[in-house]
């Protein structure tokens, strides 16, 4: 090709890029939700002499531009595939792949959150479990670092300091190890998430260390969707999803599966009978939602057949919401609260409200370490 | 607006190429001033007015200085009204409560401070603004006639807010007179590409580790070369990048910009560095002030006293505090015993006088960005071991391992190196110069789209240069 054609050339093409993606951002209709950012998009701003004099509009059109411009998740996958394999960087936005596995990056070891966790523990057993006959566990999750970040080369969190700060700090709590039983093929390759067919090993552990049994027997069954974890949504980069594999057992069929949820125009809590898997969720964009629905603030589970009449409180983070199913056999009543969307101090009055009764049941704190390293949502 | 933005690059450039080519020959100028003036006022809102006072002031006084030149005094008289009024605009906006604060701090009263805030580019466009009026002066140049000329050349978007800093002399027949063709927009959009590369992924991705180091409660000594070495590579990559763009923009619409930057991170002392860094403002400070003084034309504590003089105007230009005032006097520090010393071993060996260059320019930038004095005695501190930091730490081997390919990118984007490779190839064989024709503009679409994945993800900062 001659100097004088490629000029011509590389005209053509830049400007045919750039008009050709001016023109789109021009006229394409703008989107309201990003579900693979699981965020609201920003809208074309108000136009006002205003706005235009404080800035607003400026500010607003800015982002405007970045939320609807086209093809923007095959941009972001352009952008966070070029920061690792071109630029060679060990993570992009704090998340790195290792073996095969996404992982988000837990560093630095924050105690201010784990005191803030701790405040919050402490508030729910002086005013709950401390009036009750029942027991109070703590158990800690690894997240995927635990398994691949030291080892790798990654920056690690010391997670044997958080779970000794977490004991040292929740005196009256009884700490069960499960770090043990895990490893990193339990967890997804693209979530955050733990796999429910392979923690079975981990709700025996958790029963036992809390004075019942599980049999264990469960039936495997296997999503038929493609699950794209949270950690691939957010990079867009060219790799294998998931595949779910959900566990079934009889009693379920028994279980009353009830979610509570605080219904604004009424100002009531409305609560409403759901399965133990959310069919509908199964087939959203983040199908791990199907276990118990996803994110929920108060939820019961009924067991008439339970093994025991004992009951127990889980207070939880999204981890819990694929463990509780399997604990369910052992008792006649689980109480799973998530503080993320209930404030600590309000529990006991809407529990009593309800009628949920807390006091005489075992309670068992159960989070990951990525939630209690980053504690602002509590 | 900046140049790596998507309101930008998708909205504001496409909108203002298809203006200026629907645009008959004599209304051109007016299309540029136009998206000038809205391209500052996106960013600036009512300040645009400051800088269309500041143009109209330079029209004037230019009109009175040629009007006059025949009668010394009086055009002399313009030629400091001009000086003044466009320095005092500077000096208020930028200044005051530099001023405010060290009068406080000497006398120990407490003067409110005007929290004025610095209108984007001033410094660029105030100089711009003077070179005219001075060279009107000196009969370099007509006085501009055409008001909308004078007002494209110093608002022209290109190079408004971070230089390079264009002498009207250069592009006086360019406002009136300039050729367009396709191989001037094509070496435009390469330079403009390649530009908006080294800013977005080199500079930024920098710019980030800097960041993270000034946030780490791990810091080591380690840590603290890699900040200094990381930021002396963005600052290069950042402002070299926004020249590369403003040159290869001007191309696009016919204008010839002199080079800002000629690979400065090569060179063996401090005096070639500075013939090849921010050559515009080197170029303007040597022919507005030093050269007025005498230059070396004087005895030699004169000599010492116009580059003291030169370097602390040049430091305290890029901001109203002490860290850039330390900065250019520490650099005339260097430059006087390079000249009257150093020089002429420095010129025997290649190795010694790089590596000696290296470090003297590490060690400045990290005065130049630091918060302030006491900061930068820390870091360099910091750097040998001082304050007790442990050699190596988590953190700064993590991110040696994570930024390593930025930084031997950096190390080779510094020099002509590829520059000098391709054009061997292309003078060696006219198939490799064909293939290297092929593959270019694959490379620009390609770079385009990545720097285009960039700022959609939301990761672009701002340009360095703007705060000054």
């Amino acid at each position: 090709m001659s100097t004088k054609v490629k000029n011509i050339v590389q005209v053509a093409l830049c400007a045919l890029l750039i008009f050709g993606l001016s023109l789109t951002c021009w006229f394409k209709p703008a989107e309201t939700f990003s579900q693979s950012e699981n965020k609201v998009l920003a809208q074309f701003p108000e136009l006002t002499l205003e706005s235009l004099a404080n800035g607003q509009f400026m500010s607003g059109f800015e982002s405007y531009t970045q939320d609807q411009f086209p093809l923007r998740d095959e941009f972001i996958g352009i952008k966070n595939f070029t920061s690792l394999n071109v630029l060679q960087q060990m993570d992009t936005n704090d998340i790195y792949l290792e073996d095969g596995y996404l992982a988000a990056l837990v560093y630095p070891l924050s105690e201010k959150s784990l005191d803030r966790v701790s405040d919050h523990f402490a508030h729910l057993y002086k005013n709950i479990f401390s009036k009750g006959e029942g027991n109070v566990y703590l158990s800690v999750i690894p997240d995927k670092g635990y398994f691949l970040a030291e080892k790798n080369g990654y920056l690690s969190i010391d997670y044997q300091k958080m779970i000794d700060l977490l004991k040292e700090k929740n005196p009256d709590f009884k700490y069960i190890d499960i770090t043990g039983l895990l490893s990193i093929d339990d967890y997804y390759f693209t979530d955050t998430h733990w796999r429910q067919d392979k923690i079975v090993d981990v709700a025996q552990k958790l029963a036992s260390e809390m004075g019942v049994e599980l049999s264990g027997d469960f039936k495997t069954n296997v999503l038929d969707k493609k699950f794209d974890g949270v950690y691939l949504r957010q990079l867009n980069l060219p790799l294998k999803g998931d595949t779910i594999t959900y566990l079934t057992a009889d009693h379920f069929d028994g279980c009353t599966v009830t979610r509570y949820n605080y219904d604004s125009k009424t100002n009531k809590i409305v609560p409403t009978v759901m399965g133990m898997y959310d069919d509908k969720k199964a087939e959203s964009y983040d199908p791990y939602e199907m276990f118990l629905s996803g994110a929920q603030e108060l939820i019961t589970i009924d067991n008439p057949n339970a093994t025991t009449d004992k009951e127990l409180v889980i207070f939880r983070d999204s981890f819990g919401s694929s463990i509780s199913p399997l604990l369910t056999e052992a008792y006649s009543r689980i109480t799973i609260v998530d503080l993320r969307y209930i404030k600590s101090t309000s529990v006991a009055p809407i529990c009593k409200m309800l009628g949920i009764e807390l006091e005489n049941a075992d309670a068992l704190f159960l989070y990951s370490t990525l939630i209690l390293n980053n504690a602002s949502f509590i | 607006m900046l140049f790596s933005s998507i309101p930008f690059l998708y909205y504001f450039l496409p909108c203002v190429v298809i203006l200026y080519l629907l645009a008959p020959k004599p209304a051109k100028n007016s299309v540029l001033l136009l998206a000038s003036l809205v391209f500052y006022a996106w960013g600036e809102k009512k300040l645009v007015v400051l800088m269309i006072a500041a143009i109209l002031l330079s029209y004037i006084f230019g009109l009175l200085i040629e009007k006059y030149k025949d009668r010394k005094n009086l055009s002399r008289l313009f030629l400091i009204l001009s000086v003044v009024t466009s320095l005092a605009m500077l000096f208020y906006y930028k200044y005051t409560d530099f001023f405010i604060y060290n009068f406080n701090a000497i006398t120990g009263l407490s003067v409110p401070l005007l929290k004025i805030a610095l209108p984007i580019g001033i410094s660029f466009y105030t100089f711009q603004c003077l070179s005219y009026t001075v060279d009107v002066y000196r009969g370099d140049v007509p006085a501009q006639k055409n008001f909308i000329a004078l007002a494209t050349y110093v608002a022209l978007f290109p190079q408004l807010i971070a230089g390079p800093i264009v002498r009207y002399s250069d592009v006086a027949l360019q406002l009136n007179e300039r050729t367009h063709s396709f191989e001037k927009v094509s070496y435009g959009i390469r330079r403009f590409v390649i530009g908006l590369s080294k800013k977005i992924l080199i500079a930024d991705a920098l710019g980030e580790l800097c960041d993270i180091f000034k946030s780490s409660g791990d810091k080591s000594v380690l840590f603290f070369w890699l900040y200094a070495i990381a930021f002396t590579l963005h600052i290069y990559f950042d402002f070299s990048g926004y020249s590369d763009m403003a040159i290869g923009l001007g191309k696009m619409f016919g204008f010839d910009f002199l080079e800002n930057f000629n690979y400065p991170y090569i060179s063996k002392s401090a005096t070639e560095f500075w013939r090849r860094w921010h050559m515009s403002l080197g170029s303007w400070f040597r022919d507005y002030i030093y050269i007025p003084l005498g230059g070396n034309r004087v005895s030699k504590l004169g000599h010492i006293r116009n580059i003291f003089i030169v370097w602390f105007a040049t430091g305290f230009w890029h901001g109203a505090a002490w860290n850039f005032i330390i900065w250019g006097l520490y650099f005339g520090v260097i430059l006087v015993v390079e000249k009257f010393w150093l020089m002429k071993y420095l010129k025997k060996s290649k190795v010694w006088s790089h590596i000696y260059l290296l470090f003297t320019v590490v060690i400045s930038f990290v005065i130049f960005n630091a918060a302030d004095m006491a900061e930068a005695f820390r870091y360099i501190g910091g750097m040998f071991g001082i304050g007790g930091y442990s050699l190596v730490s988590a953190e700064s081997v993590y991110y040696l391992r994570s930024y390593g390919f930025l930084f031997i990118l950096g190390f080779i984007g510094s020099t002509p190196l590829l520059k000098n490779l391709t054009a061997k190839i292309r003078e060696k064989s006219l198939t490799a110069e064909k293939i290297l024709n092929v593959a270019e503009p694959i490379v620009m679409v390609v770079l385009l789209v990545v720097v285009t994945a960039f700022p959609v993800y939301g990761s672009f900062s701002p340009f360095l240069y703007f705060r000054f």
